[in-house]
Parts: structure tokens; C-alpha cells; sequence
């Protein structure tokens, strides 16, 4: 046993693991990348730890200090950007395992918690104290609080309270030293979505709101116009709790794979959650038929809501998915949803959900197969959503690994040199989560930023890659 | 053609290609992680988790992994209780897949473990997975009870019910008879019915005990099959008409479990149950009678026609209710884990305030009278069935 291991091991005693075996089961998330592009990193690390509470982080996180070990933070994997992927190896810090509600303050509605509470967990026990919480992502039974936090993200509620970053009010940040800092408000904006680059978060304090039910509507609009139109005037006048949108390629998938019929075959379905003692449906229906379109049955709204944790459902349509993420200014939707549609031929779905501030946070899904021998050449279709969307004033959705090229833009430039200066600063080895945000270069090379090649691949692949068409496996 | 790349390494895994195309649609969410009865006995380390295990195999028949002790030793430590299944994204049919894999495991002789060796040498010399001789099969029986000679049901009586939990099987006879329905019960003919062998990947005595008991259905002309047990139930009513097409054999009777027939029974006014003293009750859903066989509802109506019996429900209930730790062959050769599975659940059992915890399954059964008594709990223990008898007893 080496010194570190040794170090790693009166540390944390069995919740540390150098078995091979078990380290293989780290090396990436929930994306299927090629191996092509993940063999150019050592995704595989060389240490697990799963630390019970915030000293053992401290203490591990000085273990690796004092070896100068890479440390790569992760929660339960749930997010396809590469952020929980180590590419130095080192040590994965699992924090998964701190779960605890550590208080809930009823009165002022609020919940501390570690890292690793699972938001669905998290809101069956604030349902005890008439709370809930505020947004949940759609991975919610299996999603960590804290790896929201760390990657960024909107989700289920963000029409009426924004992103996850608007529902933390304050947060803990272990660091290389050992030490714990409390930081609030503006001073924790460095530490969201940079994939814990600067530190990690072992404590995490939440904003609930009142325990409400809620029930879905839904509605059909023809046209993406429509449907701008229709967002715009529930936003201006009664936005809804929750307000997701489906495209008809969407709800074809979707279908398909749950083996029922699609609600409608062309246009958008919006199905918007209000609190049940609201007249959302009137609401809804109003807002809708000035825009052409007509409300749908309620038991079609209320399937999706109860399905609204099941996004991927539609995978048993491919076995694999390309996806694209971005924002998008609701104004700007028509135009780039008909290039988008231009550009990638064949089967497409677009799922969506609306935000505060008036934004789309789109996801884009193309049904393909991890396993064919083409997928590679097939995957720049997933950038092109991003390459529309910027043109139109959106945006990538989080920067992670494979997007870090595009955290400058994301952030903003004042938050990026702020993240840049305190990285100097907070951690001068680099050893906190490497690649993420401010890049990772490909064997070492200066100049070979894996997420700027794969930008500039997928540009010039894009021609090419719009043209190979997938064929779904012959299961016989 | 097609551009799909071949496996590059060993066949090591006969899995067909339907389960291959189900492991390709896993979303690595990890819903299952998240609710997977063994995972917590892991260390905390990702692969004990079933998106793990999905993971592995794909890794295994790309020839990029190797069937290590390690990973078998991981493949068996899952008690089939579904709840993967019931919250996979694209409804990966999880337990079929451990279980074709743990088939292929002992095809390629890495499996399956210790314990479930020695049932596999107690099913092959007494034909029930406890080493009893057959002859105690009918021990259960009272005086009373009279199996008819012939008649379209059979009671199936099962191992674990006929040899470890008799007062279930008992109490099945004699509501049967207080119904004036007659039965059939096979005394020293029946055999395992393979259950614990199918779980554990070792079909090829699976399929001989299938085929004793086919015969024995044939013989016998029965059109309906009760059994009390979840496993057996379970395995009759699914595995069975598969197995059958594979032997070659007939099987065309219906199988029910006890629960499905009790709650027909008071629904046709057959069984009046009356009241009983007061008491409040919480049910666990064994997993091979709720998740398996969807009887969520039936076992609950049996309970609400108890006059006296109130019903309090557990957190986690239906289809997400948590294991007894006892499926899988678990039980058998991981006992602490099963052990501390079962209090968990008894845990949350007594978290309701019940005075009594209430199931239909006797190997759910089983394991809860042993963690009720190693944690001293304050809480009764009875089968639905066992209510139900008292109710209508004169």
C-alpha cells in the first residue's frame, strides 16, 4: 500500500476502494460519449472515496492536497457533460452517500441539507414540515442536491422560481486546505455550475415553498409562432408553477415507447402546472385559443405530469440518443425551431421547459445507437441545435467537460474572470476537478482544448453528419 | 446490413438479443440505485447498483470486461424484488436480465454460490430445497382437512409453506373447505417448483423439477392451481407456460394465488367474514405477489372486509414497497444482509403504530418473525389468511 493510499485509507477506512474493478464503474456518467473521445483522457481514477459527512471531504480533500492528487467531485452521475467524469484520474469524491436533512426552519421556509440528499427524498420529508421544494430537476428520484448546484440547470417549477442557483440561499465549501468557508447570495455564484473546480460543497441551504398540489392542463398550439406567442402572454399575465413543451416528433417518440397514441401530430403540446385550487385550466385555455390553439383532454396533461421524472422513456426508441441542450429566448423560438428542423433530417423530438426570466431550456433528442460504428460521424448533429441557438441569442446549457469552451459566453466575462482568478487562488495545482470549465487539453497539448475540438469538429462534421441517416437495429 | 460493430470479445454471456437491445436503452439514470434493496450493503461504492451491473455486462459482452469472483459474487447479491424494474426510465426488464445472466454464469461454471449449491443437492435427493423427505409434506394437514381425490383445484402447497410456515397452508384448506370448494392436494408428488433454482440461474434442474410438476398437473387434470406462496405463484403463473413450450409439455391451467381467490370469494358473498377484536394492521407487499403478479388491491380488500381490522399503510407501499430481503437466493447465502433487510422493513412496519404486521407470502413471513424477535419489536406478526380464518371461524 502506497503512503497516499495508506493516508486515504485511516481516513476514511472501507469507505475508500483501489480495486480496479470498482474504480471502472467511475469513469463516466450518464453520457454515452465515444471511446474515441474519452481515451484521450484517464477517465479511470485511481482512488474512490465516499466520505459520511463534511470532515471526511475536509480530510480527504487534504490527503489530496498533500499528494497532489486530481480530485473529481460527483453525485449520483445524473448529468451527461462530463463534470463527475475524471480525466487525470485521481480520486473521485463520491458524495452520494451524505444524505441528511440536516434542519428544517418551517417558519422562515427553509432546509439545510448535505450534498448527496436526492431531491425527490428530500421533498417527501419537507412534505412532513407542509414544504416542498421550490424546483426539482426532471431526474429528481436519483439527482443530488448538491450536483444541481454544481452543474446548473432549471427544471420543474423554474417558470415560477427560476433555476437552481435562485433556490440556494447559502452554501459550505470544503477546500484543498482542510478549512470549510460558509458563503451567501453573490459570493456563491463562483461555485455554481463550475462543476466544483473551486471547492466542494458539503452543505447546502434551501429555499421550499408551501406544499401545494398541483394540477396539469394542457394545450395544443399549431405552429412554433403560436407557441411563442401563447408563453409570452401566460408569462406576462398568469405564468403557471411549471410549464414544459412538446414537440409533435416528441410526442411520437414518446408514444412509441410507451406504446399508447400521441396527443396530437403536428404542433406543440404546452401542458402547464398550476396550485389545484387555481383556475389554471381557464388560464390556459384563454391564453391558447387567442394563439389558435385548443386545450387537450385533462388525463393527457395529468400523464404527463405523472410522468414528468421520465424524460428518457423515449431511448427505448434508439437504444441510444444524441442530445442537444441550449437556451433560448422564448422570442426567438420560431425561427431557430425551423432551422434546427432543417438542419437535422429524420426522427427528432424536442422537449422543453420554460423559465422566470424567458428563456427555454430545450432539449433536443436524435434516436441513434451508441453501438453503431457510425455514431461517432453522426454525433456533431447534436451540436447543431447549440450552433442555431446561438445565433439567435441562445446559448449552451452548462459548460462540464465537453462544453467548456463555452462557459465564458454562459457565465458572462465577469463571473468567468472571477472563476478563473479564484481557481488561481483556491487551487494553484489545478487539482480540483481538472478540465472542467477551463478546459482540458488533449494529451497535454497546449492548444488542444478537447471542447474546443470538439466544436470545431462538429462544425465541420455537420454537413456530413446531417446526411447519415440511422436505421434502428433489427432486433430479429 | 447493418453498421452495428460486433462484440469484440467472448460470447461470454448467452443473453438473447431483445435483452441486449433493453441493456443499450439503460439511461444510466440511476432511478434504480436510488430504491435497489442490496445496494446499500455496498459500501456506498457504485457497483452494487443494478445501472452499474447494466453497465458491467455491456462491458462483458464488448469484450472490454472480465467475469471476475468479484462481479458473480455482485450478480448474486440481489433479491429479485423488482424494484429496479418498476422505476427503470426505459423499462428495462431487470430481473429477467439478472437472471439470464446468472444462468449464463453457471453455464460457464462461475456460478451460482455456495448456499444455492446445497439446495440444488437438497431439491435433487428429496425434491424440496429443505432436505425434508417428501412423506412430511402432508404434515400440515389436520384431521379435518379432506382433499378430494380428484378436482379441477389443486392446492399447491409449495416448500417453504409446506415444510417452514404449515399454519398458511392450513389456514388455506380450511377456508377452501368452509367454501365447500374442492381441492386436490398432491402429498409427496408435488416438487419444488423451481422458483429458487430459475432466481439463481441453475435451470437446468429448473427444468426437470418444471417437468415433474407438469406431469404431475397432467396426471391430475386440474384446470386451476392456488398456492399461498409469492414465489410459487409467481413462478407458476409466468415461468411456467414458457417452460412448458420449451418441454414440450401441456399447461393450460390457470394459477392463482390466495390472495386473488380469498378476495373473489368475499366479492361473490361466499365469505362473510365477522369481526374480529379491534386492531390495527399494516401489510407488506411481498414483491413476488405486488410487483410480480400486480395483487396490490386483493389483499387489501380481504383486510377491509374484516370488520375490526383497521389498516394503516407503510411509507413505502404497492409498487414501491421495500423487500423482505428474503428472494433471490439472498436468504440462503447473504443471511446478515437478508437479516438487516428484514428490519428495515419491520422498522417501518412499527413506524405506522400498528399493533400487527400483516402479509401473504411465507417467506416474507419467515423472515419477519426472525427480525421481529432479534430486534424485540413491539409488533404482533400474522398472515391475511390467518385474519381471514379467524373471522369465519364458527
Amino acid at each position: 500500500m502506497t503512503a497516499f493510499e495508506n493516508d486515504l485509507t485511516l481516513a476514511l477506512g472501507p469507505r475508500v476502494s483501489f480495486d480496479p474493478e470498482v474504480l471502472a464503474a467511475y469513469d463516466h456518467d450518464l453520457g454515452e460519449m465515444p471511446r474515441v473521445l474519452t481515451a484521450l483522457f484517464a477517465c479511470t481514477p485511481q482512488a474512490v472515496a465516499v466520505p459520511r459527512d463534511a470532515a471526511e471531504v475536509a480530510a480527504v480533500l487534504g490527503i489530496a492536497q498533500k499528494y497532489r492528487l486530481p480530485v473529481t467531485p460527483r453525485g449520483q452521475a445524473t448529468s451527461g457533460y462530463g463534470g463527475a467524469v475524471p480525466v487525470k484520474a485521481g480520486l473521485v469524491l463520491d458524495v452520494s452517500e451524505m444524505t441528511r436533512v440536516l434542519h428544517i426552519d418551517q417558519a422562515a421556509g427553509t432546509v439545510d441539507v448535505e450534498p448527496g440528499a436526492v431531491w425527490n427524498v428530500l421533498s417527501r420529508e419537507l412534505a412532513a414540515h407542509g414544504l416542498d421544494n421550490r424546483i426539482t430537476p426532471t431526474s429528481a428520484p436519483s439527482s443530488t442536491v448538491g450536483g444541481w448546484f454544481a452543474m446548473g440547470g432549471v427544471g420543474i417549477g423554474s417558470m415560477q422560481y427560476g433555476s437552481i442557483a435562485d433556490a440556494v440561499l447559502e452554501i459550505d465549501v470544503a477546500s484543498l486546505d482542510g478549512s470549510i468557508t460558509t458563503y451567501r447570495g453573490r459570493d456563491m455564484e463562483p461555485f455554481h455550475q463550475t462543476c466544483g473546480i473551486l471547492g466542494v460543497i458539503t452543505r447546502l441551504r434551501l429555499a421550499c415553498r408551501p406544499a401545494t398540489a398541483m394540477r396539469a392542463c394542457g394545450a395544443l398550439l399549431p405552429s412554433p409562432e403560436s407557441l411563442a406567442a401563447c408563453l409570452a402572454d401566460l408569462r406576462a399575465g398568469r405564468p403557471p408553477y411549471s410549464l414544459s413543451i412538446q414537440s409533435a416528433g416528441y410526442m411520437r417518440l414518446r408514444a412509441q415507447a410507451e406504446g399508447g397514441q400521441a396527443p396530437a401530430e403536428s404542433g406543440f403540446l404546452i401542458v402547464a402546472a398550476y396550485p389545484a385550487d387555481a383556475p389554471g385550466n381557464s388560464f390556459l385555455a384563454e391564453a391558447s385559443a387567442r394563439h389558435g390553439g385548443r386545450c387537450v383532454d385533462e388525463r393527457v396533461a395529468a400523464h404527463d405530469w405523472e410522468n414528468r421524472f421520465y424524460p428518457m422513456r423515449i431511448k427505448k426508441n434508439g437504444p441510444s440518443l444524441l442530445v442537444g441542450e441550449v437556451y433560448l429566448p422564448v422570442a426567438a423560438f420560431p425561427a431557430a425551431w425551423r432551422e434546427i428542423e432543417a438542419a437535422v433530417p429524420g426522427e427528432l423530438g424536442l422537449e422543453a421547459v420554460a423559465t422566470a426570466d424567458g428563456r427555454l431550456a430545450m432539449l433536443i433528442y436524435i434516436p441513434d445507437d451508441a453501438k453503431s460504428l457510425l455514431y461517432p460521424l453522426r454525433m456533431p448533429k447534436a451540436m447543431i441545435p447549440l450552433a442555431v441557438a446561438k445565433r439567435h441569442g441562445g446559448s449552451a446549457y452548462s459548460p462540464g467537460l465537453w462544453f467548456a469552451r463555452q462557459a465564458k459566453e454562459l457565465f458572462g466575462p465577469p463571473k468567468y474572470r472571477e472563476v478563473v482568478e479564484m481557481k488561481k487562488r483556491l487551487d494553484p495545482l489545478g487539482l480540483l476537478n481538472p478540465g472542467k470549465i477551463t478546459g482540458a487539453n488533449v494529451f497535454g497539448l497546449p492548444g488542444f482544448e478537447v471542447s474546443s475540438l470538439i466544436g470545431l469538429a462538429g462544425t465541420l462534421a455537420a454537413p456530413v453528419s446531417r446526411r447519415l441517416a440511422y436505421h434502428r437495429r433489427d432486433l430479429a | 446490413m447493418t453498421d452495428t460493430a460486433a462484440p469484440t470479445a467472448a460470447a461470454q454471456m448467452d443473453l438473447t438479443g431483445e435483452l441486449i437491445y433493453a441493456m443499450d436503452t439503460c439511461a444510466r439514470c440511476g432511478f434504480c440505485k436510488t430504491v435497489c434493496t442490496t445496494y446499500p450493503f455496498g459500501g456506498g461504492f457504485e457497483p452494487l447498483s443494478p445501472r452499474a451491473k447494466v453497465h458491467y455486462l455491456k462491458e462483458v459482452l464488448a469484450g472490454r470486461a472480465e467475469l471476475s469472483p468479484a462481479w458473480v459474487d455482485r450478480m448474486y447479491q440481489c433479491t429479485t424484488c423488482e424494484r429496479c424494474a418498476e422505476v427503470c426510465q426505459t423499462s428495462i426488464p431487470l430481473v429477467h436480465l439478472w437472471e439470464a445472466a446468472r444462468a449464463a454464469l453457471v453455464t460457464a461454471g462461475l456460478g451460482p454460490m455456495p448456499a444455492h449449491k446445497k439446495i440444488r443437492e437438497f431439491v435433487e435427493k428429496w425434491g424440496n430445497p429443505y432436505g425434508e423427505p417428501s412423506e412430511n409434506q402432508a404434515l400440515w394437514m389436520l384431521p379435518e382437512h379432506k382433499p378430494a381425490e380428484s378436482a379441477e383445484l389443486m392446492l399447491f402447497g409449495g416448500c417453504t409453506a409446506s415444510y417452514r410456515m404449515p399454519p398458511m397452508l392450513r389456514n388455506g384448506a380450511s377456508i377452501l373447505q368452509h367454501c365447500d370448494i374442492p381441492y386436490v392436494f398432491a402429498a409427496g408428488k408435488e416438487v419444488c417448483c423451481a422458483s429458487p433454482f430459475l432466481r439463481t440461474g441453475q435451470n437446468e434442474v429448473a427444468a426437470k423439477l418444471i417437468r415433474t410438476n407438469l406431469e404431475l398437473f397432467a396426471e391430475l387434470g386440474v384446470k386451476r392451481i392456488v398456492s399461498p406462496c409469492g414465489g410459487c405463484s409467481k413462478t407458476l403463473k409466468y415461468d411456467y407456460p414458457k417452460w412448458a413450450k420449451k418441454l414440450g409439455l401441456p399447461f393450460t391451467a390457470e394459477v392463482v394465488h390466495f390472495s386473488e381467490m380469498y378476495a373473489g370469494l368475499i366479492k361473490d358473498g361466499r365469505i362473510k367474514p365477522g369481526r374480529v377484536p379491534d386492531m390495527t394492521v399494516t401489510y407488506h407487499d411481498p414483491c413476488h405477489v405486488g410487483r410480480s403478479q400486480g395483487l396490490y388491491d386483493q389483499p387489501r380488500a380481504i383486510l377491509a372486509a374484516i370488520p375490526g381490522v383497521r389498516l394503516v399503510e407503510m411509507e413505502n407501499v404497492r409498487q414501491s414497497a421495500r423487500c423482505c430481503g428474503a428472494g433471490g437466493g439472498v436468504k440462503a447465502n447473504y443471511p446478515a444482509m437478508a437479516g438487516e433487510i428484514a428490519k428495515k422493513r419491520v422498522n417501518e412496519a412499527l413506524e405506522t403504530g400498528a399493533q400487527t404486521l400483516v402479509t401473504m407470502c411465507p417467506f416474507c413471513q419467515t423472515s419477519f418473525d426472525t427480525a421481529i424477535k432479534e430486534l424485540g419489536a413491539p409488533i404482533g406478526l400474522i398472515g391475511v389468511d390467518e385474519l381471514l380464518l379467524r373471522a369465519i371461524a364458527p
